[in-house]
């Protein structure tokens, strides 16, 4: 199973859900899959999981996707007992492992191709059904379902190490760009003024 | 801290319109934490690591909550790196409520704080993150107030370092 054969399977499913994505090939390859005002692709380390979770936080009515990466989650474990006490129900998150720091020029591993199991670790943060994806059909059927449940889902979908994101024309958009047309889109979406001019 | 003026600070925060508080508790400003939790207009979210808390206070405001977090001085070391990367370069607005620790002010500091102490003035510096030190009590709400307003006119991290009078 290879992440972008997973995000050609995940994208047609979003309709008006906020999609938080962190940093790697995963940010190229879901921006230039799905090219969506509702996404927040942040492009850090250690960052989207907590945004996400700030998010569904004051969004409960708004179903919020996070796309996060071993290399990152493993920078911000300390989301993972927060997120087991939260529990946000509208909260679904996909951890795409492929078990390696994937830069231009490395692919280096992770503590995942190692002894570290990142479902093991959530659920003993308190989200029993975290669960892990090894194929294409269990990811369709899994994505369907954190999709549609009002329930908290935690996927770790293990992924080959692929380099396809390198071939990928990359976006001019810069994160100030990215930001405002996330917040104009759920200004408009949800009827409120989300950026105050004078506080 | 008398108690009057924890409960001048969490209705400051209410009143120049923040509306979620994540937190990794400490000593100083603690008087702070059962009323906020009270106070039914914010939402306030235990956090593991000050990190996490910049992260989720990102998400909050973004989603239309104004948020603060609210962290020791130690907190704004632990968070430099979201600080730059989530406040500073997506451009978060977000106030930081920080307990001095450590300031010449400080009436609790000691071998243990100084030198986080002397440090946190220029690692915010450094940061490029706005900020004032409270060191008493005259005109809080304003000075409150102001923060957000600046936080909201930068769209970045404002920090309040609160030490003297609020760490008795």
């Amino acid at each position: 199973m290879n992440r972008y054969d997973c995000f050609e399977l995940l994208a047609p499913l979003i309709k008006d859900q906020l999609v938080v994505g962190s940093l790697s090939g995963q940010r190229v390859e879901w921006g230039h899959l799905c090219p969506y005002e509702g996404n927040l692709l942040v492009a850090s380390m250690g960052a989207a999981l907590g945004i996400g979770i700030g998010l569904a936080l004051v969004l409960p009515h708004r179903k919020v996707i996070v796309l996060e990466s071993d290399g990152s989650l493993l920078l911000s474990l300390y989301n993972l007992p927060t997120l087991g006490n939260l529990n946000p129900s509208n909260l679904a998150v996909f951890v795409f492992d492929n078990e390696v720091y994937s830069g231009t020029r490395i692919s280096e591993p992770t503590a995942t191709a190692g002894n570290t199991d990142l479902a093991a670790v959530a659920r003993g943060c308190g989200i029993p059904q975290a669960t892990v994806v090894r194929d294409l059909d269990f990811f369709r059927s899994e994505a369907r379902k954190a999709l549609e449940e009002n329930l908290l889902h935690f996927i770790v979908c293990k992924v080959d190490k692929t380099t396809g994101h390198r071939q990928i024309q990359r976006s001019t958009e810069d994160l100030w760009e990215h930001k405002y047309r996330f917040v104009r889109y759920l200004e408009r979406t949800e009827g409120k003024q989300i950026f105050l001019g004078r506080g | 801290m008398e108690p009057e003026l924890a409960q001048r600070i969490v209705d400051g925060l209410r009143d120049a319109g923040i509306g979620f508080v994540s937190y990794l508790p400490e000593t100083r400003l603690s008087q702070i934490l059962p009323l906020m939790r009270e106070d039914p207009s914010l939402m306030v979210v235990p956090v593991a690591n000050e990190s996490e808390g910049v992260s989720i206070a990102a998400g909050a405001s973004l989603g239309g909550r104004p948020a603060a977090v609210y962290m020791e001085g130690s907190g704004v070391y632990v968070s430099s790196y979201n600080l730059l990367v989530v406040g500073k370069r997506l451009g978060v607005p977000m106030l930081l409520v920080v307990a001095y620790y450590g300031s010449t002010m400080d009436n609790r500091n000691s071998f243990l704080y100084a030198y986080p102490g002397i440090h946190l003035v220029p690692l915010l510096d450094s940061l490029g993150i706005q900020y004032e030190v409270l060191e008493d009590a005259n005109q809080l709400e304003q000075k409150i107030k102001s923060a957000v307003r600046m936080m909201h006119a930068i769209k970045q991290p404002v920090a309040l370092l609160f030490t003297g009078e609020y760490t008795v």
